[in-house]
């Protein structure tokens, strides 16, 4: 690859995550909207919102580290963005793998937590310290996919796990020869998207007692633009182990947003799980799963 | 007079000269610039480290009809690479303020200097030790040494440092033992002479040498189920002399286990020996302690309230990783365990080195009594930033490498769970790490602590050093594959390809030159994308929403108590103390026993059992 | 040349001779008795090259062994004999003055005198007499000094030493009555036809146990810490680093001259190793350092038993290794307790008002232990691997039992050290030890840094020592150059 194609790839990676995360973003609101029958937001609100939030007046910093921490939350998942290969642009993606970027994806919540643990709001280390809590849940059952996907594509490269489905079409999608991971980690992707009953660290209610507490203008906004990423990363993730990635946007598109749809549909007749209990349904259902599902590739 | 006699000497007159003029302020300063000699020395013979040329020493004794000799292999360099490199930044970090103070504590500078000196050169002697009694008794030297270290605190260090001795002369028993059997079946301490004689060893002899050495080298690397002396024997130690010891003391163990079982006895002759009535066999059995080692202690490190503490129990959790990569054995995992000594040496002085400089400027390393401490001490924060990313094993630092190939290779042989158990370490250490940089610099600041200034330069400058190696290494790993392809391909294991940046392998690539490129590109961004935002007002830490609270300059809330309460609900009832219950169980047991003992001497009538004798020797005489 | 002789008769001599010269001169008599063991030493020292290229064979009043009393003297004995010497002039029991430091000066030459004629006797009923002599001498010795701890210690030591003597005696009898003879020679050559049956192993018993009670071997030796509590330092360390040896000696003869049995090393090797933990434990529990070394002192002796019930030229070698390394290690020790003796508790800072005799008693204590390079250490490791060399599971309990009694020396010892490096105001410190304690305490952790810069060649010198020792035919042979020609 000459290096022309590689900038152009890495420049338009992140833009296309941030845009299709935009999109995501919209259709999450929307969704929700109307299942509780409301309208929902117009189609430019997400960007609305962030604009918003980055002009605004007053902007209250509590020191170098929180605007460090946010610059390291959009700038993680930036980085993020340029590891995951998607239909015509492979960007980075042969020079790290699922396990390095698996390990690049909790940056942006080191850098979350230091930007929070600056703002000397204890409600805010509070909130952090049930987000990291709630990571060491869903990152078990997510390892368990990782190496249940290494398992059975033999590498963790993500072009080639995405050229191996591809070549064998449908019947070697990862949802086809291991449906119990599939399951798992379609569990998982909910969990880790932080929607109800596993939002508790993010939750509304939460904002003036969680780690959002001292976050306005663009701190928010940078955490409104890790939002797009986040959404558009677990689709695409998810979309490339079990989905066979896409040849063309047109096929993969409809995948990315099919993924995520599934926990925006079903998150609202949820209740809120307490910051320990989710913990423990975690390690019980998706982990459980994901082992029963490791077993059947292993054997 | 070859190289490495003029580095042995050289570590010797340090030891000597730091004696010697221990009263001096300066002394330090001396020693100081004796490592660098020593450094140099040792890049010198470059060679060793970059192609594998052993260098002789002209050192020699006999005894027993056995000639102890010394050499350096590349394995040795690359040790006495981080010993003299922990020494130097240990010695200079311990020589300016922080030596003054400790001086004003009452603390004898003269002994730590010295003690410090001794460790250092008593590990050469054991790295360049060429055969198996030479290594036994520099092993025993180096215990010694560490000893002397962690009882200078006097104190409650000393009764740390005695529950250490005891493990430390149990494992040194036990590897004695392993040594009177191997010297029983082949008569000779010599490498090349018992690797020839190691083929006719049964495989029960084999399992005892196993059992023997494995157990006696676990103590000193702090392995399941003898890690509990580690802790808090490490926390005890005045702070340059733990960051010595967490970064390289207790590496020593794994330097054994290399020479001993993977070079001479050979890991597919230990691999096929199998546990009887399981599946599993001696390889398996190493990587599963090394498994538990890895998690047991990071979430024992989890419920510290006392940085150092947290620290050290770390440090027995990292040591899993190293030997889970050496004895998973192929160029990945080797190359990852060895990496992982080096990065874990670096990050761990630098985390020490940033916790010590607290409790310079504070007093205390308790948890619950610091915080907000960046505003005071950026340069101290910074390092135990780049620190713990290392620790917890994030890009971009070096102990993300290490632990990649580790994670790779885990994968590639086909161990799922153990990837799964070195991963739920690695989650467990995030959340560890975090309150400990929470605990003491974020949050808000204590009232006694507005006054605290940042560490004095003396002290900043390795810290600053250290950090600026975490991430060079981590950037370009490379440059320390560099020293380890030798160390593999002498040990017998298969040598690792690489590049600069990383390695490129079948199952999948690891490039940190670009993986760091991107992230800082992308910081960038996010910087840009930050700052193109409105102009942020700074405003007091304490001008917060407290949601209806007050929170006021008077009271100050700091969130660190029990930091993770909901985790601890959950996993708590697993802590059962488990090792410490076995710990008390035995001396309980001992003391029953000896109390037994001593009454046999105490007894006023001993006569009576004379006569038993007798008759019992009579009844022996008749009955036959 | 009949030199060695005098090591045994200049003693006795002097001993007779010396309350006569002490109401002459009390300093005289103060003097007289270190120089007559100076002259013992010098003696001995130049009879080793002689010794060392011929064994010397002396029939005392000239009757020819087999039929008279023989002084059999190859490196061995005469090694014990010096040792004897030497230790005793290391150790004289200084300073007090009036009648009683005579009567004491007096049973120490006496005690010197026996101890050397047990480590030269060639025949089973002199050293049966030089035996109780010493025994006498100790009983005296530890009573010397007048508490009624002492008396109550040594009471218990007379009724155990008196058990001891009878069960030797008897043990004697029988091999009398079985093989017809007392010369050791004459013994060796009889005994494969009369003495390897139960008899002998029963004769070996009783002599066994009634030498144990000397050699502080279990379940005899329940005096030990008594004794060594109440009696001075100095008794304490001569019993138990030199005296014991000597009976210690006396089996080792007994073993390869005469009871090859197979029976008679295991039991040898179980006392041992009762010994051995027994003494261990109870030293870990003690409160009390001249207890506490007291108990060690057991264990150390059990380690030796162990040593020497391995067959063949590697336990003697091993053993003797172990000996010679406690008979340095011990005493000093116990010089270095002399004033420090009581509970350990209270010697908090000590280091401050003596640190060379912290730092002595850290080299002592670490070659007690088995810390390389230190001598403590290649004992250990003789008796270890030779151990692990036999078949049987006994002697890998053994060695194991050795090396985890390490660990708890290591633990009770270094509770020692860390009491003595506690931090003290100087008002409140213990007193530090006697000069002469310390200077000889001193000269004998210098022999330890000695023995390890010269550690081959004395090591190769010792193993030609145990290669005499154990070489059974040389001994008959050069005892009785006719042998070959008795029935």
């Amino acid at each position: 690859m000459d290096w022309q194609a590689l900038l152009l790839d890495i420049v338009l990676m992140p833009l296309v995550a941030f845009l299709v995360g935009l999109l995501m973003v919209l259709m999450m609101r929307r969704v929700r909207a109307r299942l509780e029958r409301r309208i929902g937001p117009p189609f430019f609100q997400p960007l609305y919102d962030i604009v918003k939030l980055y002009g605004k007046d007053i902007q209250v910093s509590h020191g170098f580290i929180h605007d460090l921490g946010i610059i390291m939350v959009v700038g993680g998942y930036i980085t993020v963005e340029m590891f995951l290969p998607v239909p015509g642009l492979v960007g980075l993606a042969e020079k790290g793998d699922l396990i390095a970027l698996a390990y690049l994806m909790m940056v942006p919540m080191l850098g979350m937590a230091l930007g929070v643990g600056q703002c000397a709001n204890p409600n805010g280390s509070i909130g952090i310290s049930r987000a990291l809590t709630a990571m060491l849940g869903y990152d078990i059952p997510f390892v368990l996919v990782i190496v249940a996907v290494a398992a059975m594509y033999g590498t963790t490269s993500l072009p080639e796990i995405i050229a191996i489905q591809q070549q064998g079409g449908m019947a070697t999608w990862g949802i086809a020869t291991m449906p119990v991971m599939a399951l798992a980690g379609l569990i998982t992707t909910h969990v880790m998207l932080a929607k109800e009953p596993f939002e508790t660290y993010i939750a509304p209610a939460e904002i003036a007692t969680g780690p959002m507490v001292e976050m306005g203008g663009k701190f928010m906004g940078g955490l409104f633009v890790v939002q797009a990423f986040q959404v558009y990363t677990a689709g695409v993730l998810y979309a490339t182990l079990f989905l066979g990635g896409g040849e063309n946007w047109l096929v993969f598109l409809p995948k990315i947003f099919a993924v995520v749809f599934i926990p925006f549909a079903i998150t609202i007749v949820f209740p809120r799980y307490k910051a320990g209990e989710g913990l423990l349904w975690v390690w019980k259902w998706p982990t459980g799963i994901a082992l029963l599902g490791l077993a059947l590739i292993l054997m | 007079m070859t190289p490495l006699d003029l580095l042995l000497s050289l570590a010797a007159a340090t030891v000597l000269l730091t004696l010697l003029l221990g009263r001096q302020s300066w002394c330090g300063w001396v020693a100081t610039l004796l490592y660098g000699a020593q450094f140099t020395v040792l890049f010198g013979m470059a060679a060793t480290g970059y192609e594998g040329v052993v260098v002789d020493s002209a050192m020699h004794f006999t005894v027993l009809g056995q000639t102890l000799h010394w050499q350096l292999t590349p394995l040795a360099w690359f040790f006495a690479l981080i010993t003299i490199g922990a020494g130097l930044a240990s010695s200079a970090f311990a020589s300016g303020d922080w030596g003054r103070q400790y001086a004003a504590g009452g603390g004898s500078l003269r002994l730590l200097h010295a003690a410090l000196a001794l460790n250092v050169a008593s590990m050469l002697l054991l790295l360049t030790s060429a055969d198996l009694l030479g290594l036994f008794i520099c092993w025993e030297l180096v215990s010694w040494a560490s000893f002397l270290m962690m009882a200078i605190g006097g104190g409650d260090a000393m009764r740390h440092a005695l529950r250490y001795l005891v493990y430390a002369v149990g494992g040194g028993m036990a590897v004695l033992a392993g040594i009177a059997l191997v010297y029983a079946e082949t008569g000779s301490l010599a490498y090349a002479a018992i690797a020839s004689g190691l083929p006719d060893y049964s495989a029960a002899t084999l399992w005892t040498l196993l059992l023997l050495f494995g157990s006696g080298f676990a103590v000193k690397m702090g392995l399941l189920p003898f890690h509990l002396w580690q802790a808090s024997a490490y926390a005890g130690t005045p702070g340059p002399g733990s960051a010595f010891l967490g970064a390289i003391s207790s590496r020593m163990g794994l330097f054994a286990i290399l020479v001993v079982l993977v070079q001479l006895v050979g890991l597919s002759r230990i691999g096929g020996l199998a546990i009887p009535l399981t599946a599993l066999d001696a390889t398996a059995l190493l990587a599963w302690i090394a498994a538990f080692t890895i998690i047991l202690p990071t979430f024992t490190a989890l419920r510290q309230t006392d940085a150092r503490r947290l620290l050290a129990w770390h440090g027995i959790g990292q040591g899993g990783y190293m030997l889970l990569g050496v004895v998973i054995g192929d160029a990945l995992g080797s190359a990852g365990g060895l990496m992982h000594v080096f990065n874990h040496a670096t990050y761990q002085a630098a985390l020490f080195f940033s916790v010590t400089a607290v409790v310079y400027r504070t007093g205390t390393g308790n948890l619950d009594r610091l915080g907000g401490l960046v505003t005071r001490m950026p340069i101290a924060f910074m390092t135990m930033l780049i620190g713990i990313i290392g620790l917890a094993g994030l890009p971009p630092m070096n102990g993300f490498v290490s632990k990649w190939l580790i994670y790779r290779s885990l994968i590639n042989e086909g161990y799922p769970l153990l990837f799964l158990a070195a991963v739920i370490g690695t989650l467990g250490t995030i959340l560890s790490v975090y309150k400990l940089i929470h605990n003491m610099f974020l949050g808000q600041l204590r009232l006694e602590h507005e006054q605290v200034r940042e560490a004095p330069w003396s002290m900043t400058v390795p810290m600053l050093l250290l950090s600026a190696v975490v991430f060079v290494t981590g950037y370009l790993p490379g440059l320390v594959f560099d020293w380890i392809a030798p160390v593999q391909a002498a040990l017998g294991l298969p040598p690792l390809v690489y590049h600069l940046g990383g390695v490129t392998t079948a199952g999948g690539n690891l490039d940190m030159l670009w993986l760091v490129s991107s992230m800082l590109v992308g910081f960038g961004i996010g910087a840009l994308i930050f700052y193109a935002g409105g102009r942020a007002r700074r405003v007091h830490q304490l001008d917060n929403y407290a949601g209806g609270h007050f929170l006021t300059a008077e009271t100050r809330y700091q969130y660190s108590y029990n930091f993770y309460p909901a985790l601890h609900r959950l996993i708590g009832p697993l802590y059962r103390d488990s090792f410490q219950w076995l710990e008390s169980g035995l001396v309980s047991m001992l003391e029953l026993v000896s109390a037994g003992a001593q009454g046999i001497y105490r007894s006023v009538h001993p006569a009576l059992y004379l006569l038993a004798v007798l008759v019992s020797v009579l009844f022996f005489w008749v009955v036959n | 040349m009949t030199q060695p002789v005098l090591l045994f008769a200049l003693p006795l001599l002097a001993a007779f001779l010396l309350p006569v010269v002490w109401r002459i001169s009390a300093a005289a008599g103060r003097l007289f008795g270190p120089l007559v063991l100076g002259v013992n030493v010098a003696i001995g020292l130049l009879a080793w090259d002689g010794v060392a290229n011929q064994t010397r064979v002396i029939a005392l009043g000239g009757f020819a062994p087999p039929f008279g009393i023989a002084f059999y003297i190859d490196r061995l004995a005469l090694l014990f004999a010096v040792a004897v010497s030497l230790g005793i002039l290391l150790l004289w029991p200084a300073g007090r003055d009036g009648e009683g430091a005579s009567r004491e000066a007096t049973l120490t030459l006496v005690l010197a005198a026996a101890g050397t004629g047990l480590a030269l006797s060639g025949d089973l009923f002199n050293i049966y007499v030089f035996y109780e002599l010493t025994a006498i001498a100790s009983y005296g010795l530890a009573a010397a000094r007048g508490t009624g701890a002492g008396y109550a210690a040594t009471m218990r030591f007379v009724v155990i030493g008196s058990f001891g003597a009878a069960l030797m005696l008897i043990g004697i009898a029988l091999v009398y009555q079985a093989a017809g003879t007392l010369n050791l020679a004459q013994l060796a050559e009889v005994a494969p036809g009369t003495l390897d049956g139960t008899l002998g192993l029963a004769a070996f018993v009783f002599i066994l146990v009634g030498a144990g009670v000397k050699a502080e071997l279990f379940p005899v030796n329940t005096w030990v810490p008594e004794v060594y509590g109440a009696a001075s330092r100095r008794v304490a360390g001569l019993l138990a680093g030199i005296i014991s040896k000597l009976a210690l000696l006396i089996i080792l003869r007994l073993l390869v001259l005469v009871f090859q049995h197979a029976e008679a090393l295991q039991v040898m090797l179980l006392l041992g190793m009762l010994g051995l933990i027994t003494g261990e434990l109870a030293a870990w529990r003690a409160r009390d350092l001249t207890r506490m070394l007291a108990y060690s002192s057991i264990g150390q002796l059990g380690v030796m038993f162990i040593a020497f019930s391995i067959p063949g030229e590697a336990g003697v070698y091993a053993g003797l290794a172990v000996a010679l390394h406690h008979m340095v290690v011990k005493p000093a020790l116990f010089l270095l307790a002399g004033r420090w003796g009581g509970a350990v508790e209270r010697l908090a800072g000590a280091a401050q008002a003596s640190p060379l005799a912290a730092a002595l008693f850290i080299l002592l204590a670490l070659s007690l232990i088995g810390i390389p390079p230190l001598p403590g250490f290649w004992a250990k490791f003789l008796v270890v691997s030779s151990a692990l060399a036999q078949p049987g599971a006994a002697y890998v309990f053994a060695a194991a039992a050795i090396l985890i009694a390490a660990v708890v020396e290591v633990s009770y010892l270094f509770r020692v050290v860390a009491r003595l490096y506690r931090r003290l105001p100087a008002a409140t410190l213990p007193p530090p030890p006697g000069r002469p304690d310390l200077a000889v305490g001193s000269l004998l952790g210098a022999v330890l840094i000695a023995t390890v810069l010269w550690l081959a060649p004395l090591g190769d010198g010792l193993q030609g020592i145990a290669a005499e020792a154990a070489d059974r035919d040389g001994y008959i042979e050069a005892m009785n150059p006719a042998s070959g020609l008795l029935p």
